[in-house]
């Protein structure tokens, strides 16, 4: 167990403030879910944002967490194989969240928008009829995967996807399976 | 061809929406589908072959796209 193990319990965590954050930039967005899933799976409190405009380096995505586990948590994503290319502390209050959420009733279909993609679902037998937006090269594929299957069998976006598109889509996904799945 | 969606100037998933709306309220085995965009164009014909449609032909006016869909032989 390593030093700072204490702090992976989400109820034990210290409140995190502007000045004990840090955030942890990766090649791509691949690498951002993955270490997402891997960190997420060790209860770490941690956040996908928007970085600030000083460290953009082409991934639009970085992960934001508690800066007093950084230790433990490089050596957690070491051991997953999936290596930050930079560890930031974060002085400033730039970072953006991505889960803002809009949503269109239209009547017999409902639609959820994060970010840039759209996921719209037949509300009367919770077929997902459209996935829109975007612009990556795989959001093709995850609409081919995902139109005309019902919410609760469709495959997850984070499981299918690779770049920022799926991970917008995967929170319209989540949003979405929250207003029309009990 | 006897019936027609036109969802040219809607964004996406109304052009979509049109077309499922129409294949299930209508009586007829074919239709036909205008929308402008190239994405909806791709969202259209993905949302109709999910329902067991089948895009005929694809034909560019301009800036229109004229989507000829049939019901799928059972």
């Amino acid at each position: 167990m390593g030093l700072f193990s204490f702090f992976r319990k989400e109820n034990k965590q210290p409140p995190v403030s502007l000045r004990d954050r840090g955030i942890l930039v990766f090649e791509n967005t691949s690498e951002v879910i993955g270490a997402e899933n891997v960190l997420k799976k060790g209860g770490w409190r941690i956040r996908v944002m928007g970085p600030p405009p000083e460290i953009r380096t082409g991934c639009d995505l970085v992960i934001e967490f508690p800066l007093v586990s950084e230790l433990e948590i490089v050596r957690t994503l070491e051991e997953a194989e999936i290596m930050p290319l930079q560890v930031v502390a974060v002085s400033d209050g730039l970072l953006e969240p991505v889960n803002v959420f809009f949503t269109t009733d239209y009547g017999d279909f409902l639609m959820v928008q994060a970010a840039n993609m759209k996921i719209t679902v037949d509300k009367r037998d919770l077929t997902v009829v459209n996935i829109s937006g975007g612009g990556c090269p795989d959001v093709p594929y995850l609409a081919a995967q995902m139109v005309g299957r019902r919410l609760d069998q469709v495959p997850e976006p984070r499981s299918i996807g690779h770049t920022l598109c799926g991970y917008s889509l995967q929170l319209a996904f989540e949003e979405i399976t929250r207003k029309c799945l009990p | 061809m006897s019936q027609t969606v036109d969802a040219r100037g809607l964004s996406c998933p109304q052009p979509v929406l049109m077309a499922l709306d129409a294949i299930k309220r209508s009586q007829e085995a074919e239709m036909e589908v205008f929308v402008d965009t190239e994405a909806s164009r791709e969202n259209v014909s993905r949302a109709v072959e999910s329902q067991g449609w089948k895009v005929e032909s694809i034909a560019t006016e301009g800036e229109t796209f004229r989507l000829e869909i049939r019901k799928a032989a059972k």
